[in-house]
């Protein structure tokens, strides 16, 4: 098994946000989610995963619903609002411009 | 709809988070045990597993809580300082909003201040609720809401079973000698016990001992609390000192706290045995001697209705021991009274009726505000529209606007408690006139309560009547060039609605206000019977220990007249007992007509007896319709004569002449005495303006010396004789106090206080309703008639007279004022029955005054509307066409 990273500080939430962008899901599946897409290489801290969500919530991003779950429980879904696409294309954009940023600083030092 | 609107304020503001975080996280959990067990795990290390993954159920609970909480708290914050700017931007909303709502809150808080000290809080006895006064009557023997003798008040304090502590009380004026000048004071005679079943507690010193009420103890005195301020500035060193009352001396041992002035305002209070009269030997045993009333307190579990069959057997067995005191055809009866229903019957209707009035005065000033706010979001709707479009939640838009409203209504909520705490004073002397519970009135926690509850409430839904109201779809709002003339017609029908139940609910107040008008009309043009121009009247009450026989009180009667006589502006002047419109009531007095004896003592007929100097008939303008009137031959030595009243004469004797017929009356003098009937005077409203005329019999009080008032006929202001009455009085008697020196006008005047006071407080409200309403209305016309300037351009472009689209403008509006106003007249019929028993003579659907209010409420609404089209219309078209 790969070692397991703990997330950067504030890319919780534009992973949220990403794994939305398919469509409405629960908390738990949020971070079942997280974890594939990643290959089980970052794993969400689940006790910060609800505060991030109801953070989210707050500021408009996601709207959230009480709905059946595949096994016909009741849970709370997570879907993006249109401000919430919007905020995830941008920071999409400001992570790659990070993530290249220390790339090239990176790769100036060696 | 209650249901839905607390829903969604349980959403706004977090009352259901908790839960909902708790299911949330048990599912979680228990997703993650399945994901476990599908891996091969043992159940319970599934969940332990995923326990331990999830890190910390309580501490993510906390940080989400957190989370929301700061979010919450700071959108709150930003939603006041957004809601304050947007406020400040249209001053002119703000005000008018503030204003309406601080006068509508101002008048519910002041009348709730009056409802809440008199009728809700409990007394301010220690003795509280469960004070009872004993109140007796003996329908058969014209006695109604009687009066105890000494032996009565023994039977119920021996056979009651369900009071303790009976007490008694009455109440004399004596003189107080010892201070700067002999006074006057009003003295409360009572049981040594009364202030411990009442619960009081004095300020200073000490209340009476058991036992200083019996024959034999020393005379003490404890002071009420407003004559301790008023005559002793409030100094403590009062107690111990030593007073002269009836010739004996009195030592001061307490004063008490400010209590109700119940059932007198008196100024100080004695042990019976200090009254002299109390204390007369000729009253232990005396079951006639009524002059005392009976107090006591439910014992512990007692209820009520057991006090009531207890006492009813308490006078079965008191008519059963003496029969010949009550005779079974007198109906004794013996009835518990709630004290603090006691002390309220007569503030109830009327404060009830005022807090009805102002609470409609509110549903108008809210509906006023309502409209505003709706006019204004019009012009908003883009904003809001655009704030939507940028990701605001509906949630969001709402918490704005309730944040908005609740600003308002609170600031108005603040002001209004202002303008109530500024008029205590006022409503405590007007409340004086209603209840002795008067000085409890004040704006104390409960009624900040009651306010700020009313401001939220207003607050609340006025937020959020427009989230209920329809909306027009986002694309609509944000198109360009389209003015915000967002009048779908759902919302004029709403603001149509609240026009006509504005109209409809002033009608009601203006009629409730007419109405009361009308009755102080009616009551100020009753023909009382007497003249009160030009008449000086002053009470005087012989200091009787100093006049204590016949002829010392006629040497003074005499004196006085004739010292008097001499004084230039004098034209008449009399002695009387008493005099109409001052205060009292009829003293009842049985007689016997010659010729038609009684079956039974008890039947024998009443009336009221007046003793009265030579002129008094001249002095206040009665005239003497038959016979002669009282003489100064009339006097002690010469045979007893009587007049009677015109009433009384066409009662007692219909068809016959009433002169020289002859009633028999017991006296002082002679045990019965035949008195010819020597003269027939007019009938007065003797006790009350809006009371008939009653039998009356006037005897000459030189021969039935004693003194009660002095009344003065004079031929310029009657008040400039004023010294000259104390003067003359001072010279004959120099501890004889005089007071309450008024003028026969004033006294007249006085009568109608009640009911002028109840008057302007209803007109007061219903012309703010009235202006209310009439802003209301302008404010909504002006505002579909700007949104119309365009159209109007246009009809006036191709031809209409300016006076045509008024006539339009005039006719839309006028056709909600005609609904509200079928809607009013029909409320009124059936309301203003709860006016009925505040009016005199005037029907509560009296024509004239529901004419009169609707073609004054049709005048100011027309005007209303009238102004904001002039405006529309005096536009020139081509500006407002390319406007």
């Amino acid at each position: 098994m790969a070692s397991k990273s703990d997330l950067l500080q504030g890319t919780l939430d534009v992973l949220v946000l990403k794994t939305l962008s398919a469509g409405p899901m629960h908390g738990w599946g949020i971070s079942q989610r997280i974890q594939q897409w990643s290959e089980d290489v970052l794993e969400v801290n689940q006790g910060s995963l609800y505060p991030a969500l109801h953070r989210l919530e707050e500021k408009g991003w996601i709207a959230a619903e009480w709905g059946n779950s595949e096994n016909n429980r009741r849970a709370r879904f997570y879907s993006l609002t249109r401000s919430g696409r919007r905020q995830l294309a941008e920071e999409t954009e400001n992570w790659e411009r990070f993530v290249a940023a220390v790339g090239r600083v990176l790769a100036a030092a060696q | 709809m209650l249901r839905r609107i607390a829903g969604s304020l349980g959403n706004l503001f977090g009352g259901r988070r908790e839960k909902e975080l708790d299911e949330e996280i048990a599912f979680h959990i228990e997703q993650e045990t399945k994901k476990n067990v599908a891996r091969g795990m043992a159940p319970d290390e599934a969940r332990r597993q995923a326990l331990v993954q999830f890190g910390g159920v309580e501490k993510a609970k906390e940080e989400t809580r957190e989370a929301g909480r700061a979010m919450l708290f700071e959108t709150i914050l930003q939603d006041v300082r957004y809601g304050w700017r947007t406020l400040r931007q249209s001053p002119g909303y703000a005000a008018a909003a503030i204003l309406t709502l601080a006068l509508g809150i101002g008048a519910n808080t002041a009348i709730f201040s009056v409802v809440h000290g008199v009728l809700l809080q409990s007394l301010p006895y220690g003795g509280g609720d469960r004070l009872v006064r004993v109140r007796v009557d003996a329908p058969g023997a014209g006695v109604e809401n009687g009066h105890f003798a000494v032996p009565e008040i023994q039977d119920v304090r021996n056979l009651s079973r369900t009071l303790e502590g009976v007490v008694e009380y009455h109440s004399m004026y004596f003189v107080l000698l010892g201070g700067s000048e002999p006074q006057r004071v009003q003295t409360g005679v009572v049981s040594a016990n009364y202030f411990d079943t009442l619960g009081v507690t004095p300020v200073v010193g000490r209340t009476f001992l058991p036992g200083e009420d019996k024959k034999g103890a020393e005379a003490v005195l404890v002071l009420s609390y407003s004559y301790w301020m008023r005559a002793f500035g409030g100094d403590s060193s009062v107690v111990g000192r030593v007073f002269t009352m009836n010739d004996h001396p009195h030592t001061v041992i307490g004063v008490l706290p400010p209590i109700p002035g119940y059932p007198e305002d008196n100024d100080v209070y004695m042990p019976v045995s200090a009254c002299p009269f109390r204390s007369d030997p000729s009253m232990e045993n005396n079951r006639q001697m009524g002059m005392m009333e009976v107090f006591g307190r439910l014992k512990p579990g007692v209820r009520f209705e057991a006090a009531r069959s207890d006492l009813a057997s308490v006078a079965a067995r008191m008519a059963h021991d003496h029969p010949s005191d009550y005779p079974a055809s007198a109906h004794l009866s013996l009835v518990p009274v709630s004290l603090r229903e006691e002390m309220t019957r007569q503030a109830r209707p009327t404060f009830l009726l005022l807090f009805g009035t102002v609470g409609l005065v509110l549903l108008l000033a809210c509906a006023n505000v309502a409209n505003l706010s709706l006019a204004r979001l019009v012009r908003r709707e883009k904003e809001m529209a655009l704030r939507s479009a940028l990701g605001a939640g509906k949630g969001r838009l709402t918490r704005q606007l309730l944040t908005e409203s609740l600003l308002v209504s609170l600031t108005g909520g603040l002001v209004g408690i202002g303008i109530a705490a500024a008029g205590r004073g006022l409503l405590v002397h007007f409340a004086k006139r209603f209840t002795p519970r008067a000085p409890e009135i004040s704006v104390d926690v409960p009624v900040l309560i009651f306010s700020l509850a009313v401001s939220l409430a207003v607050g609340i839904v006025l937020g959020l009547l427009p989230a209920l109201s329809p909306k027009r779809p986002l694309s609509a709002a944000l198109q360009e060039g389209r003015d915000a003339s967002g009048s779908t017609p759902a919302r004029l029908r709403v603001r149509n609605v609240l026009i006509a139940a504005q109209v409809a609910i002033s009608f009601v107040l203006l009629v409730g206000a007419g109405l009361m008008l009308r009755t102080l009309w009616k009551l100020s043009h009753v023909d009382t019977g007497f003249r009160t121009e030009h008449v000086l009247t002053a009470h005087l009450a012989l200091n009787f220990t100093r006049y204590s026989n016949r002829e010392q009180r006629l040497a003074f009667q005499d004196q006085l007249l004739e010292r008097l006589s001499g004084e230039p502006g004098v034209r008449s002047l009399a002695l009387a007992g008493n005099f109409p419109l001052n205060e009292g009531g009829p003293s009842n007095g049985q007689y016997e007509v010659e010729g038609r004896p009684a079956a039974s003592p008890d039947q024998k007929p009443r009336a009221d007896f007046q003793r009265v100097s030579a002129d008094y008939f001249a002095t206040i303008g009665v005239p003497v319709l038959r016979g002669r009137a009282l003489a100064n031959s009339d006097r002690y030595e010469a045979p007893i004569v009587a007049v009677v009243n015109d009433h009384m004469a066409r009662h007692v004797w219909p068809g016959e002449d009433p002169l020289g017929k002859r009633i028999r009356v017991e006296t002082d003098r002679d045990k019965f005495t035949w008195i010819p009937i020597v003269g027939v005077v007019g009938d007065v409203r003797q006790y009350s303006i809006a009371d008939a005329p009653l039998d009356q019999v006037f005897l000459s009080i030189r021969q039935f010396p004693g003194l009660g008032s002095l009344l003065i006929r004079t031929d310029g202001d009657p008040r400039r004789l004023e010294r000259s009455v104390r003067a003359a009085v001072h010279a004959i008697g120099p501890e004889q106090p005089v007071d309450r020196i008024r003028t026969l006008d004033e006294v007249r005047a006085g009568a109608l206080d009640t009911p002028r006071l109840t008057a302007t407080l209803l007109l007061l409200f219903a012309s703010l309703a009235l202006a209310i309403t009439a802003t209301g209305i302008a404010g909504v016309i002006g505002f579909s008639v700007g949104q119309r300037r365009q159209e109007f351009g246009i009809r006036m472009a191709l031809g209409a007279l300016p006076g045509t689209v008024r006539a339009m403008v005039l006719r839309q509006g006028m056709r909600q004022v005609a609904i509200g106003l079928a809607l009013g007249l029909a409320a009124a019929l059936v309301l203003t029955r709860l006016w009925s028993s505040l009016l005199y003579e005037v029907s509560p659907t009296d024509p004239p005054t529901f004419l009169v209010v609707a073609v004054m409420l049709l005048g100011v609404a027309a005007i209303a509307c009238l102004i904001p089209a002039r405006r529309a219309t005096a536009v020139d078209p081509m500006v407002a066409l390319r406007g």
